[in-house]
C-alpha cells in the first residue's frame, strides 16, 4: 500500500493527530510506569511473613491498680488462654510480629562493636513461643522453662542465650555457622546464639529488616503492659479472640486490656498503603487509557466522516473495502508510532525522575516494551470500528453532491 | 447577544451529543481526580495551626551520646525529644509566653468508682499550657490551673469521646473519674478537635493518629512512677535500672514546645538555651557538638517527612490525568469547530466579524467547561466518600478525605481555568475560518 497519500490525508488535520499522539505519549508514560510501581507494591504485599498469621491473635493489657502484679497476672492469664478450646499455643511475647510496635537493636559478630553488624528486632517468649510463632528449628534447641527470666525494670536486662532468625545469622556470620557463636549488642553485653529458626517477620519496624529477629528467653512486662501471642485451630482465631477479650476483662479487674487484634489486622494495617497506592494508580491508569481510546476513536471517526466524498472516490476507482480499511488504520498507526515514539522518551525520563526523587528502583525496559506492545494493539482497536464504517462507504457517493 | 451565542452553542451542542458527553465526562473525571487527590495531599500537607505558625517552636537540643548521632541516616539532626531533665529545666525559664512539657502514657479510666470495667485511656501528660498555647477548644469547663502544675493536683481533662463514653456526653466538671487508680477531678471536656497533621506528636503515634483520650499534669509521670509508653530512646550508655534513675538519665522521651511571640523573645530563649548547654558541656554532659534548635510548626512537619512521597506521586499522576482528559477536550473541540466551519463560513459571509465568532465558540466552551467542572465536583465529592467508606475514619486516607471549602473553590478555579484555556485555540482557529470556500461548496 501506498504511503503517500495516507501522509497528505494525515497533514490535513495536523493539530487533531498532534493531540492523539501527545495523549498516547502521557497514557505510555503514566502506565509503563504505574505498572512498574504495582508491581513492587504486589511483590511487597506478596512477601512471605513465615508466619501462619491467619491463624493468631495478640491481646495487650497492662495493670495500673497498686495491687497489680505482672507475674501473676501472666500466669494466670496464660493458663486461661491455654486451657481455652481451640487454642494450639499462647505465649507472652515483647512485640507483637507484623505489628510494626516493639524494640530493635544492633548486634555485633565481635566484642567492642567490631565485626560484621545487623540491625534486628526482639521478640522476648517463653519456652512455648517458638511453637506460638509456628517457627522451625533448623539447628540447635529450643530454650528450656527454667531459663525463662522474670521482667524487671532495667532497662537493659542483659539475656545469656538468644536463638535468631537464619536472616540474622547470615547477616552476622555470612558463609559461617552462626550455632554456638558469642554475640553482643551495643552496651557490649555477649549473648550466645543457642539456635537458629526459618526465616519469619518481626514486628517491621521502621528501618530494620524484616526478618531479622532474636527471640530473647525472657517474660516481657514493657513498661507495665504486656503482650499475649495466640494461635488457634485454622480459621477460629477471629472467634476465640472475641471470647478471650471479653472473659480476660472480667477475669483480672487490676489490668486494662488495650486491645485485642487478629494478625491478619495487623498485616491488613502494614499492607494498607501499599494497597491504596496500587488501587488508585490502577484505577487512573484504567481510567487516562479509556481517555486515550475515546480520543482515537473520536478523531478517527471525525476523519471518516468529513471524508466520505474520497472514500467514495477511491472505492469507485477500484480500492477494495479492505484498501480503505487499511488506510484509516495506516493512518492511525503513524500517529500511534508518533505518540509512542514520544511517549518512550516521556517514560524513560519520568522513570529517571522517581527513581532519583524517590529512591525507587531503575524501570525495568520489559514493562516499556510491554506497554508499547498494548498501547499499540488498543490504538489500532479503537480507530477499528470508524474504519470499519468507512469501508461500507459505497461507490456511488461518489457521483452524489455532498 | 450573549443570549444568542448560547441559543447558537445549545443547538451546536445538541447536534452532537455523543461528542458533547463525551467531552464533558472527560473533563468531569479529570477534575474529581484532582479533588481527590489534591484534598488529601492538601491535608495531609497542611498547617493545622498556621496562624501561630511564626509563633510556636519544637525545642530540640542534642544530648546524644558521642559515639553516634541519634539518626545516623541523618547525622545533622538532633533527637526528635527531650530528656526529662533538660525540657524541665527549659521550662522553667520565663521568657516565653507559655511552654509546654509532655510526653504519652497509657491510663486505665473509670467514671464513678466500681460502676464499669475500667477502659484504656491513652494519655497525654502535658504541662497546663497546652490548651492555651494550641488553641484547644473546650465544650464544657477549661484548663487546669497553674499551680494544678506543680502540686500535682489530681486534675483531668477529657476528651469529647471519652466524655462521651463515661458520661453520655452530659457536662462532667467537677465529677471523679478513676485514672490508673487514682481519683481526678475533671476541669474541662474537650470540643471535638483533631489536628491533622497532629504536629504535636508526630513522633509518638504519627501525623495522622486520633487525638488522647485524656490529659493530666505532666508532674503526674514522675509520681505515678510509670514508664512512657510514647517513643524512648536511650543512648547505648544508659545503665540507669530503676524509675528514679530513668528520670534523671540520658533517654529522650519528653517533647517540649514553647510560645514566642517576638522575635527579641526568640533570640533571648535560644541564647538561654546555648547557655545552660554550655554550662551542662563544662560539667561533661554533652559530647556532641551545639545542637540547640527552635522550629516553626511548618519546619518540624516538613523534617518529620509527613507529606508520604506516595501522595505526591499520586497528586502528579491526577495532574497528568487531568492533562490527557483536557487534550482530549481540545482535540474533540478542534474536531467539532472544523465541522462546523461550513455553517461559520456563512455567518462570516453574513457579516459575522471574527471576534464575534470567536466568542460565540468561547461561550460554547463555557458550558461544556461548566458542566463539566459541576459534574466533577460531584464526582470528587463521591469519590472523597467513596475513599472514607473504603478505607475508613481510621487510615489515613479515610481520615484526611474531607471535602473543606477551600478545596471546592480550588477545584472550580481548576476546572475553569482549564477548559477555557483548552478551549482558546479550538475557538480561535474557528475564528479564522474563511468566509468564501464553504460558500463556492454550497
Amino acid at each position: 500500500m501506498n504511503i503517500k497519500p495516507v501522509v497528505s490525508a494525515l497533514l490535513r488535520n495536523r493539530m487533531g493527530a498532534v493531540l492523539v499522539a501527545l495523549e498516547i505519549a502521557i497514557a505510555l508514560a503514566v502506565l509503563v510506569n504505574a505498572a512498574f510501581i504495582v508491581g513492587q507494591r504486589i511483590a511487597m504485599i506478596d512477601e512471605p511473613t513465615g508466619l501462619d498469621y491467619h491463624d493468631m491473635f495478640a491481646v495487650t493489657m497492662a495493670g495500673f491498680t497498686k495491687d497489680f502484679s505482672l507475674p501473676s497476672s501472666v500466669a494466670s492469664d496464660m493458663a486461661y488462654l491455654r486451657s481455652m478450646p481451640g487454642v494450639v499455643s499462647a505465649s507472652p511475647v515483647g512485640s507483637i510480629p507484623l505489628s510494626g510496635d516493639g524494640g530493635n537493636g544492633v548486634l555485633y559478630a565481635q566484642t567492642g562493636q567490631h565485626g560484621n553488624s545487623a540491625v534486628y528486632t526482639t521478640l522476648q517468649t517463653d519456652e512455648q513461643g517458638m511453637s506460638t510463632l509456628g517457627a522451625t528449628l533448623i539447628a540447635g534447641r529450643n530454650f528450656r522453662p527454667t531459663e525463662i527470666l522474670p521482667w524487671s525494670h532495667a532497662i537493659d536486662q542483659a539475656v545469656p542465650e538468644i536463638i535468631v532468625t537464619q536472616s540474622l545469622a547470615r547477616a552476622l556470620f555470612p558463609g559461617r555457622q552462626a550455632l554456638g557463636q558469642v554475640v553482643y549488642d551495643v552496651r557490649n553485653r555477649p549473648m550466645t546464639i543457642i539456635g537458629i529458626t526459618r526465616d519469619f517477620k518481626g514486628q517491621v519496624g521502621a528501618g530494620t529488616p524484616p526478618y531479622n529477629v532474636a527471640l530473647m528467653p525472657q517474660l516481657a512486662g514493657a513498661f507495665g503492659g504486656y503482650y499475649c501471642l495466640v494461635r488457634t485451630e485454622p480459621g477460629r482465631a477471629e472467634a476465640i479472640m472475641r471470647r478471650a477479650e471479653r472473659e480476660l476483662a472480667v477475669r483480672n479487674t487490676t489490668r486494662v486490656i488495650f486491645y485485642a487484634h487478629t494478625l491478619d489486622y495487623f498485616k491488613g494495617q502494614l499492607d494498607s498503603e501499599n494497597r491504596n497506592m496500587a488501587i488508585f494508580l490502577v484505577a487512573v491508569t484504567a481510567l487516562i487509557l479509556a481517555i486515550t481510546c475515546l480520543g482515537i476513536f473520536g478523531l478517527t471517526t471525525f476523519n471518516v466522516s468529513t471524508r466520505t466524498k474520497q472514500i467514495g472516490t477511491m472505492r469507485a476507482v477500484g480500492a477494495r473495502k479492505r484498501d480503505v480499511v487499511s488506510h484509516f488504520l495506516l493512518e492511525n498507526a503513524i500517529i500511534v508510532a508518533l505518540g509512542v515514539l514520544v511517549g518512550c522518551t516521556l517514560t524513560l525520563g519520568v522513570g529517571y525522575w522517581l527513581s532519583r526523587a524517590y529512591g525507587m528502583p531503575r524501570l525495568d525496559l520489559y514493562f516499556l516494551a510491554a506497554g508499547v506492545f498494548i498501547l499499540a494493539a488498543i490504538g489500532q482497536l479503537a480507530a477499528w470500528q470508524p474504519a470499519r464504517r468507512a469501508a461500507s462507504v459505497p461507490p456511488s457517493v461518489a457521483t452524489r453532491t455532498v | 447577544m450573549l443570549g444568542y451565542y448560547l441559543r447558537l452553542s445549545l443547538k451546536s451542542l445538541r447536534r452532537t451529543p455523543g461528542l458533547t458527553a463525551l467531552m464533558v465526562c472527560a473533563i468531569a473525571l479529570g477534575i474529581g481526580a484532582c479533588i481527590v487527590t489534591l484534598t488529601v495531599y492538601h491535608a495531609m500537607s497542611g498547617n493545622p495551626i498556621w496562624w501561630k505558625n511564626n509563633v510556636l517552636y519544637a525545642v530540640t537540643m542534642d544530648s546524644w551520646e558521642a559515639a553516634r548521632p541519634y539518626d545516623p541516616e541523618h547525622p545533622t539532626l538532633p533527637p526528635w525529644q527531650m530528656t526529662y531533665k533538660d525540657a524541665t529545666y527549659l521550662a522553667q525559664s520565663n521568657i516565653p509566653k507559655r511552654s509546654v512539657v509532655m510526653a504519652q502514657l497509657h491510663g486505665s479510666l473509670s467514671g464513678v468508682a466500681g460502676q464499669r470495667l475500667p477502659v484504656n485511656a491513652l494519655t497525654r501528660a502535658t504541662t497546663g499550657d497546652f490548651f492555651a498555647m494550641f488553641d484547644v477548644p473546650f465544650q464544657y469547663g477549661g484548663p487546669w490551673r497553674a499551680e494544678a502544675d506543680k502540686g500535682p493536683e489530681p486534675v483531668i481533662v477529657l476528651s469529647k469521646a471519652m466524655n462521651d463514653t463515661l458520661f453520655g456526653g452530659r457536662d462532667s466538671v467537677g465529677k471523679t473519674v478513676v485514672w490508673s487508680g487514682h481519683q481526678f477531678r475533671v476541669t474541662g471536656v474537650l470540643a471535638d478537635w483533631q489536628p491533622l497533621p497532629k504536629f504535636y506528636d508526630l513522633i509518638d503515634n504519627g501525623p495522622f493518629a486520633a487525638p488522647e483520650d485524656v490529659f493530666v499534669p505532666f508532674a503526674w509521670t514522675a509520681i505515678m512512677q510509670q514508664f512512657p509508653t510514647g517513643n524512648t530512646d536511650c543512648p547505648s550508655t544508659t545503665k540507669e535500672r530503676t524509675f528514679r534513675d530513668f528520670l534523671g538519665s540520658e533517654c529522650v522521651w519528653t517533647e517540649m514546645w514553647v510560645e514566642l511571640p517576638t522575635a527579641a523573645s526568640r533570640h533571648r530563649f535560644q541564647a538561654f538555651m546555648d547557655a545552660y548547654w554550655a554550662a551542662q558541656h563544662r560539667a561533661g554532659r554533652f559530647p556532641r557538638p551545639l545542637n540547640n534548635h527552635l522550629t516553626t510548626v511548618d519546619q518540624w512537619l516538613q523534617i518529620n517527612g509527613v507529606v508520604s512521597s506516595d501522595s505526591r506521586i499520586l497528586l502528579r499522576v491526577a495532574f497528568a490525568f487531568l492533562a490527557v482528559c483536557l487534550i482530549n477536550t481540545v482535540g474533540i473541540l478542534l474536531t467539532k469547530f472544523l465541522r462546523g466551519a461550513p455553517l461559520t463560513g456563512l455567518r462570516r459571509a453574513l457579516g459575522a466579524r471574527r471576534i464575534q465568532i470567536f466568542l460565540q465558540h468561547i461561550v460554547e466552551v463555557s458550558m461544556v467547561s461548566l458542566a463539566g467542572g459541576t459534574l466533577g465536583l460531584a464526582l470528587g465529592a463521591f469519590g472523597l466518600l467513596a475513599v472514607r467508606a473504603l478505607y475508613g475514619e481510621a487510615d489515613q486516607y479515610g481520615a484526611l478525605a474531607h471535602f473543606d471549602p477551600l478545596g471546592v473553590a480550588w477545584a472550580l478555579a481548576l476546572a475553569a481555568l482549564s477548559t477555557l484555556a483548552a478551549g482558546l485555540y479550538p475557538a480561535l482557529t474557528a475564528g479564522r475560518v474563511p468566509p468564501a470556500v464553504y460558500l463556492k461548496s454550497r
